[in-house]
């Protein structure tokens, strides 16, 4: 193996590139994704009252600033060291559930649908949010736009504005709910469920029915035998807004669970020469790399990580899809809990089991009296937690942590964010390496499929690189160098 | 005939925020504010396309890195173009195109015009609530391009 060395000042950057290196016998040595690195977020946050960060978080991205928003109440909640009321709890979690069904749908529908059901050979002009309304039919389609319109009403109505909420104080929620809104909530979650269901079946006839696209799922291509993080209530069930995180090992034993103001003493952060990118890693397993195992750090955060962190599902009909995931992957029950699936393709089917999750926890959420309660908020005293405020909460594309520090005023001295995306830079790269393996052999790089296996393996994380740094423009820009040890590049693949 | 403007980026991020700049400018100009309702988004794709369901017209303002242009310049395209502005499309479900296409296919009720209004960026990497000076100064004219917009289409129904 020729160890390659690179200055790091000539560090690599670059908006969705991958950057593959050869060793001198032309095999894969290594694989690295750059993304820009957005600057001086903490400076940005420090001197600010604390209370503005939820709804500046909400603005670090597009696409789930419901996530931020509620993370950053949760950290502030332990900042001024007030207990949310059941009822604030309970709203914010019925806000959250009805986000995750729009997001997960969308996920299945625009991103992930297409490598399945238009096909993973499938020409990339075909393999969109079109080509697969044209393939499932336009009743169909017209669900899955009715699905995201309902739940944004309710995101709107709940959060106070539509697309960033500002709801979320510390202490609560900042109002209430009334009888015609739960109606319509009610309603609207009952649809939910039934959507959930029809999309399981939709994957279930056309996915798990044929037999080639099972066993794309079921081969070893992104097949990593990791760590895998999930956040879990009080019996060990998924919980997407409250509870301690779990990590499992690859065999699926507990290694550790902990509530998230404890994140510092279980993961620290990796920095390679190559790249701005910081990797998570377990702490007290250590880094050994790019690498799966036991003995390797690298942990996954996502739909798969979560069910696999888990010991069940908190409601009955997800629960059925739970046990029925495990039980046609060849997973078996060790000690009353499923071993863990390590198909990371499989994440497609995790997440729709999520989705029906989410949309009968909105149902059970809405059917609770509690949620028309008054006491939505508790004032906070004015008291600072001089240990600072850390909330988390599962962002659909992983544990998403926010920790906060103020001074006794309550302005903000220190900032720090671990985003979903970036818990996965470690296995994301993992899988572009195995996808990368497969094609290029002593130097000779089989060129058809290139692009499509890495856009697979991109996708089945749904990498959020708004949040993370906020580039990657449109249906992924996608440059792919490879070099040889020196650095040189051999060859380039590019799509806009 | 309904009309939207819909500003598109990110107020944090220094430049990408430009597009809801404008917006918010549109609506402080009192002979402009009652010609088009407005809308202030995170992201593209599906969400832009669903944000101007039932209306006639729409004009999208963004930020845009072409790196051919000096930062600044407004440059006015179509949906067909194949430049492209930052957040137009959305990395998690759909460029523009597509997400018209589909509307379109699902019977929606899409504006019969859409202009895009891409801003050439300075600065898109810096958390600040600050528009760089040169993309400041491109506010007015971005305005005065939209104004040219309503009035020709007011002409030519």
């Amino acid at each position: 193996m020729t160890r390659i060395t690179i200055d790091p000042i000539t560090r690599l950057e670059g908006h969705g590139r991958i950057e593959i290196f050869l060793n001198d016998d032309g095999s894969v040595q290594n694989v690295y994704f750059q993304i820009p690195e957005l600057r001086g977020f903490e400076r940005f946050c420090v001197g600010r009252q604390a209370e503005e960060m939820p709804v500046i978080t909400s603005r670090i991205c597009g696409v789930c600033p419901e996530a931020h928003h509620m993370a950053a109440a949760k950290a502030l909640d332990d900042l001024f060291m007030v207990e949310v009321p059941p009822a604030g709890k309970k709203i914010r979690e019925l806000l959250y559930s009805a986000f995750y069904v729009a997001d997960h749908t969308t996920h299945f529908y625009a991103l992930g649908g297409p490598d399945f059901i238009v096909g993973p050979d499938a020409p990339p002009e075909e393999r969109n949010i079109l080509g697969v309304i044209r393939k499932v039919g336009l009743d169909i389609g017209k669900q899955v736009f009715e699905c995201r319109s309902r739940n944004h009403d309710i995101i709107k109505t709940i959060g106070g504005r539509a697309v960033h909420p500002v709801g979320g104080v510390p202490g609560g929620w900042s109002r209430r709910i009334s009888n015609e809104e739960r109606k319509t909530i009610l309603d609207s979650a009952m649809k939910n469920i039934d959507f959930a269901r029809f999309s399981l079946k939709i994957f279930d006839d056309l996915v798990l029915k044929n037999a080639k696209l099972l066993s794309m799922v079921t081969s070893d291509i992104y097949y990593h035998k990791t760590y895998y993080m999930g956040m879990v209530d009080e019996r060990n069930q998924v919980n997407f807004y409250d509870g301690k995180i779990r990590v499992v090992t690859p065999e699926g034993k507990e290694f550790i669970k902990y509530p998230a103001r404890d994140y510092s003493k279980h993961i620290a952060e990796r920095v390679e020469p190559w790249t701005y990118l910081k990797y998570p890693y377990l702490k007290n397993v250590g880094w050994k790399g790019f690498v799966d195992g036991n003995e390797s750090g690298v942990y996954c955060a996502s739909p798969l990580s979560r069910l696999n962190a888990a010991d069940s599902m908190a409601t009955p009909e997800a629960q059925e899809h739970f046990e029925r995931f495990y039980n046609t992957l060849g997973s078996r029950k060790i000690d009353g809990r499923y071993q863990p699936v390590h198909h990371r393709l499989a994440t497609h089917w995790a997440r729709l089991i999520e989705l029906l999750y989410a949309a009968e926890r909105m149902l059970e959420l809405a059917r609770d009296d509690e949620i028309l309660s008054d006491k939505t908020r508790i004032l906070p005293s004015g008291e600072i937690n001089p240990a600072g405020g850390i909330g988390a909460v599962e962002a659909p594309r992983g544990t998403l942590t926010h920790h906060f520090e103020a001074d006794s005023r309550g302005i903000l001295t220190s900032v720090n964010l671990i985003v979903g995306t970036t818990n996965n830079y470690a296995p994301i790269t993992m899988s572009l390496k195995r996808a990368a393996e497969k094609l290029i052999t002593k130097g000779k790089v089989v060129s058809e499929g290139l692009l499509n296996q890495i856009e697979m393996a991109f996708r089945l994380y749904d990498p959020c690189f708004s949040c993370a740094t906020h580039s990657l423009p449109g249906e992924m820009q996608l440059i792919v160098n490879i070099r040889d040890s020196r650095g040189n590049i051999l060859e380039t693949h590019q799509r806009d | 005939m309904r009309t939207i403007l819909i500003g598109l980026g990110n107020p944090i991020l220094s430049d990408d925020g430009v597009g809801l700049e404008v917006v918010r400018r549109f609506c402080q100009t009192p002979d402009l504010a009652s010609r088009a309702d407005t809308l202030e988004l995170g992201a593209g794709g599906l969400r832009l396309m669903e944000a101007m369901v039932g209306y006639d017209q729409a004009i999208v303002v963004d930020a845009m890195e072409t790196g051919s242009s000096v930062p600044g310049t407004v440059i006015e395209f179509s949906i067909d173009s194949v430049s492209t502005t930052r957040n137009i499309s959305c990395s998690h479900d759909s460029s523009l195109g597509h997400a018209v296409s589909t509307g379109q296919a699902l019977g929606l009720k899409l504006p019969r015009r859409m202009q895009i209004l891409g801003i050439e960026a300075g600065d898109v990497e810096t958390f600040s609530e600050t528009l760089t000076p040169e993309v400041e100064q491109a506010v007015p004219l971005a305005l005065t391009t939209i104004a040219r917009f309503l009035e020709e289409w007011t002409t030519n129904p």
